[in-house]
C-alpha cells in the first residue's frame, strides 16, 4: 500500500502525519513514530502495519481507552478500505489515502475586484458614509424641534459610529482569536451592511404593520431579526470571509448572536405578554402612516358600531 | 376623583325636640354626642380595627347611617370582616348591612335592638348658611367642624354638597347639621383646604325607605349587588347623556361635542407655543366628576373622559409629521390596576368614515373579575390621510355596561364634523 496520511484533529486544529513505514506506532510515549501528547492516549496505543499495495492492519495496544475504528471497538483489523475514522483516547483522527480529494479552493471574497463589495477599500468607505448618512437621516426624520448640528452629531455618534464601532471591535477580536487574522475592512463592510439592512427592514415592517392593521409584522421582524438575520449574517461572514467550516460557523454564530438576541427577545413585548399574562394597558394597533396604505376597508359609523357589539373583553389572568 | 374620601364618625348628642331657634356648634355637639358613633370594620380573627368611620342613628332607632366606603371591606370579604359601632359612652355592638346606595356612597346598617333616638333629617339650608359636621377624625374622639353650605354641585350629578369646612379621615359617614341640629347630609370626602363634600340627606331618606320595602340580605353576594347598582346608575347616566342636546366646540377643522353634561368640565391642555418646536398641538380634555367609589383599593369607576387632540405643522415633512403623530397616539386608561380586579384588554381596529374623513379607530374593552357585567372601555380614533394635520379623539368610560357605551361612541362620532 502506498503511503498513508493520518489527519489528527485536536480541538479543531488539524495536523497531518505521513505514514510510509511498514510499521508505525502511535502513542503518548516518546519512542512512538507519532506522538500524541494527550493524557487519554496510552503510552503505546495503536500500531499500523502496511501489507503490500492494498492492505493494512490496525492493532490496538491500549488497555485503557482502547482504540475505536469507525465507532466500534476493535482489537485488530485488517482492511483495504479507506478512509477510516479513528478514536485514539479522546483524539479524533482519520486515516486517508494520499490521493484523497480535498475541497475546492475558496476565493478571498473578491479580493482585488473593484466590483466586489469586499474587494476594495473604497466600498467600505462608501458604506460607512452611507451608514453615517442614514444615522443623520434617522435623526432628521425624528426631530420635531429646530435643527441643531450639535444634536445631529451626537445622534450620529451614538447611533451609528458607536454601534458599528462596538460590533466591529468585538467581532474583530473574536476573529483574531479564531483564525489569527485581522479582517477589519471586511468586518466594517459587513457590519455596515447589516446596519443598513436593519434600518430599511424596520421601516418596511412599520409600513407592513399599518398595511395589515396588525402587529404580527413587527413581531415577525423582531424575532426573525435576532434569531435568523443576525446569526445568518455571522455565518455568511465566517464561511465566506473567515473561511471557517459551515457547522463550526453556525455554532459560533449562535454564540456571537446570543448576547444580543437573548436580552432583546426577553425584553420583547410579545414574550413579556407570554410570560406575564396580564397587562393593565390596552395594547392597540396605534401605527399611523403618511402613505395610508391599508387593506382593511373603511366602514361607516353604523357598521363600525354594529361590528363592535361582538367585541369580547380580554382574557382573565390566572 | 377630585376629592379624597374621609374616614369619619360623628356622634350626635340627643336632642329631645328640634329647637326652632338657631343653636351653635357647642349645643349641637352636646345634643347629638350620644347619637353619633364610631363605625368600625373589625377582623374576625384578630378582633382589631381594619378601618374606621362615623355613623349616626336614623330610621327606627336601630338603624345607623354611614358611607359605603367605610364598610367597603365587608363587601369584599364578608367572611373575614364584620361591622361594629362604639359610642362616646362606651356603648358598642355589632351591626349588619341593611342597604347600600353605592352611587352616592351610602350604607344603612342595623343593630339587633334600638340604640338611641334617630336624628331628624331636614332639607339643605340656603347657600352660605352655617352647617356643622360631626365625626371621629383619625380615631381621636368625637369633634365638630364648622363651615358653610356651598350648595349642591351639579358636576357631581347633584350627589354632593360643597362644605367649606374641614373634614378629616375618620369623619366619613358622620352627620352634617343645620343650625337647628337637623341632619342635612352625610360627610363623605375632602379635597383639603376646607373644601369638603357632603351627601344630601334626601338620598339617605330614599335608602331608608327602600330598605323598608325591599328585603336586603347581607348574606347575598354583595359584589353582585354593588355591580348591579353601579351599572344601573351608569346606564341611567349614559341614557341621560344621550338624551341631552350636546353643545359644540371648535378645534381647528373639527366641530366637536362640547360640555355634554353638567357633570362634565373641559380644560385646555394644549402644549405651550415654543419657538423651537416645529408643530402646534391643541388639546381639550373633558371629564366628569361623578365618579363612584368601588372598593377598598380606592378604585373609583364611572369615569367619563373625552379628549380631543389636534396636531399640525407647516415645517415638518410627512414622514416627520407621522413619526410624531404616531408617538402621541398612545392614550391609555390612567389606572394601575391589578390582575385580581380586571381582565386584560381586548382591542380591535377599524377604519371609520366620519364626516367624509377617515379615522383609524381602536376599541378596547376589559371586564371586572368580581363585579359581573362591569367593563372599562377605551376608544381612540386618529385622523388619517392628511399630510400635515392630525387629530384624535379618545373616549374613556370605566365601570360601565359595555353595550351601553356604543350608542355614546356613535353619537360622539356622528356629532364630530369636519369643516373643510
Amino acid at each position: 500500500m502506498e503511503a498513508l496520511i493520518l489527519e489528527i484533529n485536536t480541538r479543531g486544529l488539524h495536523r497531518y502525519e505521513q505514514i510510509d513505514a511498514e510499521v508505525t506506532t502511535i502513542g503518548r510515549a516518546l519512542d512512538n513514530d507519532i506522538i500524541l501528547s494527550d493524557p487519554t492516549v496510552a503510552p503505546h496505543h495503536l500500531k499500523i502495519i502496511r501489507y503490500g499495495e492494498n492492505s493494512l492492519e490496525l492493532v490496538n495496544l491500549a488497555e485503557v481507552n482502547p482504540t475505536r475504528i469507525d465507532n466500534r471497538r476493535v482489537d485488530s483489523l485488517v482492511t483495504e478500505k479507506l478512509p477510516l475514522n479513528l478514536e485514539i483516547g479522546r483524539i479524533q483522527a482519520q486515516l486517508l489515502p494520499r490521493n484523497y480529494a480535498v475541497s475546492a479552493t475558496r476565493s478571498l471574497a473578491g479580493k482585488g475586484k473593484s466590483s466586489h463589495l469586499f474587494g476594495h477599500a473604497y466600498w467600505t468607505v462608501i458604506l460607512v458614509l452611507i451608514c453615517l448618512f442614514v444615522g443623520g437621516l434617522e435623526f432628521f426624520l425624528n426631530s420635531y424641534t429646530s435643527f441643531k448640528w450639535s444634536e445631529l452629531f451626537k445622534h450620529v455618534l451614538r447611533e451609528s459610529v458607536l454601534t458599528i464601532g462596538v460590533f466591529v471591535l468585538a467581532l474583530s477580536i473574536l476573529e483574531r482569536l479564531l483564525v489569527n487574522r485581522w479582517e477589519i475592512r471586511q468586518l466594517v463592510t459587513s457590519v455596515c451592511l447589516v446596519y443598513l439592512l436593519y434600518y430599511f427592514a424596520s421601516i418596511f415592517t412599520y409600513e407592513l404593520s399599518y398595511l395589515f392593521t396588525a402587529n404580527w409584522p413587527a413581531t415577525l421582524f423582531r424575532f426573525g431579526w435576532h434569531l435568523l438575520i443576525i446569526p445568518g449574517a455571522v455565518v455568511l461572514y465566517l464561511v465566506h470571509i473567515s473561511h471557517l467550516k459551515r457547522n463550526r460557523s453556525i455554532l459560533l454564530a449562535i454564540l456571537i448572536a446570543s448576547p444580543i438576541a437573548v436580552p432583546s427577545i426577553l425584553q420583547s413585548p410579545e414574550l413579556r405578554a407570554m410570560l406575564d399574562d396580564f397587562s393593565s394597558s390596552a395594547r392597540y394597533q396605534n401605527s399611523l402612516s403618511s402613505l395610508n396604505w391599508h387593506l382593511k376597508k373603511t366602514v361607516t359609523i353604523e357598521s363600525f358600531i354594529e361590528q363592535a357589539e361582538d367585541l369580547e373583553a380580554g382574557e382573565f389572568a390566572d | 376623583m377630585f376629592s379624597r374620601l374621609i374616614a369619619a364618625s360623628l356622634l350626635l348628642a340627643g336632642i329631645a325636640a328640634s329647637p326652632t331657634h338657631a343653636i351653635d356648634s357647642k349645643q349641637i355637639y352636646q345634643l347629638n354626642q350620644e347619637r353619633v358613633f364610631q363605625v368600625r370594620v373589625l377582623n374576625r380573627e384578630t378582633g382589631k380595627k381594619s378601618s374606621i368611620g362615623s355613623g349616626f342613628i336614623v330610621g327606627d332607632g336601630s338603624q345607623v347611617a354611614t358611607n359605603y366606603h367605610v364598610v367597603g371591606q365587608v363587601i369584599l370579604e364578608p367572611e373575614l370582616f364584620y361591622i361594629s359601632y362604639v359610642g362616646k359612652d362606651g356603648q358598642e355592638g355589632e351591626l349588619e348591612l341593611l342597604g347600600l346606595d353605592v352611587a352616592r356612597d351610602l350604607a344603612l346598617l342595623g343593630a339587633d335592638k334600638p340604640i338611641g333616638e334617630a336624628i331628624k333629617m331636614s332639607p339643605l339650608p340656603p347657600r352660605g348658611a352655617p352647617i356643622y359636621a360631626m365625626g371621629n377624625p383619625l380615631d381621636l374622639g368625637l369633634t365638630i367642624a364648622v363651615g358653610t353650605n356651598g350648595g349642591i354641585l351639579n358636576q357631581t350629578d347633584d350627589s354632593r354638597i360643597l362644605f367649606s369646612g374641614s373634614l378629616n379621615p375618620g369623619m366619613s359617614g358622620g352627620p352634617t347639621f343645620n343650625d337647628q341640629g337637623e341632619v342635612i347630609g352625610i360627610n363623605v370626602a375632602t379635597a383639603r383646604n376646607d373644601i369638603s363634600f357632603i351627601v344630601p340627606s334626601k338620598f339617605l331618606n330614599d335608602l331608608i325607605e327602600q330598605s323598608n320595602t325591599d328585603a336586603f340580605s347581607s348574606d347575598q353576594d354583595l359584589k353582585l349587588e354593588v355591580a348591579r347598582q353601579v351599572l344601573a346608575y351608569e346606564n341611567s347616566y349614559i341614557e341621560q347623556l344621550l338624551e341631552n342636546d350636546w353643545p359644540k366646540l371648535d378645534l381647528r377643522q373639527f366641530n366637536l361635542p362640547g360640555i355634554i353634561s353638567p357633570t362634565v368640565r373641559c380644560w385646555d391642555n394644549s402644549a405651550k407655543l415654543s419657538t423651537i418646536v416645529r408643530y402646534k398641538r391643541y388639546q381639550i380634555r373633558c371629564a366628569n366628576k361623578n365618579h363612584v367609589y368601588l372598593d377598598v383599593d380606592n378604585k373609583f369607576v364611572g369615569e367619563l373622559t373625552y379628549e380631543y387632540f389636534w396636531l399640525e405643522s407647516e415645517d415638518l415633512n410627512a414622514i416627520q409629521f407621522y413619526n410624531l403623530y404616531e408617538n402621541l397616539n398612545k392614550d391609555q386608561i390612567d389606572s394601575k390596576i391589578d390582575r385580581d380586579i380586571v381582565s386584560n384588554f381586548n382591542c380591535r381596529t377599524w377604519f371609520v368614515e366620519v364626516s367624509a374623513q377617515e379615522l383609524k379607530g381602536n376599541l378596547c374593552r376589559r371586564e371586572y373579575v368580581e363585579y359581573k357585567g362591569m367593563s372599562d372601555v377605551l376608544f381612540t380614533a386618529a385622523l388619517t390621510g392628511h399630510k400635515n394635520q392630525g387629530f384624535f379623539i379618545t373616549l374613556i368610560m370605566t365601570g360601565v355596561d359595555y353595550s351601553s357605551t356604543l350608542p355614546l361612541i356613535q353619537k360622539f362620532l356622528e356629532q364630530s364634523e369636519w369643516k373643510p
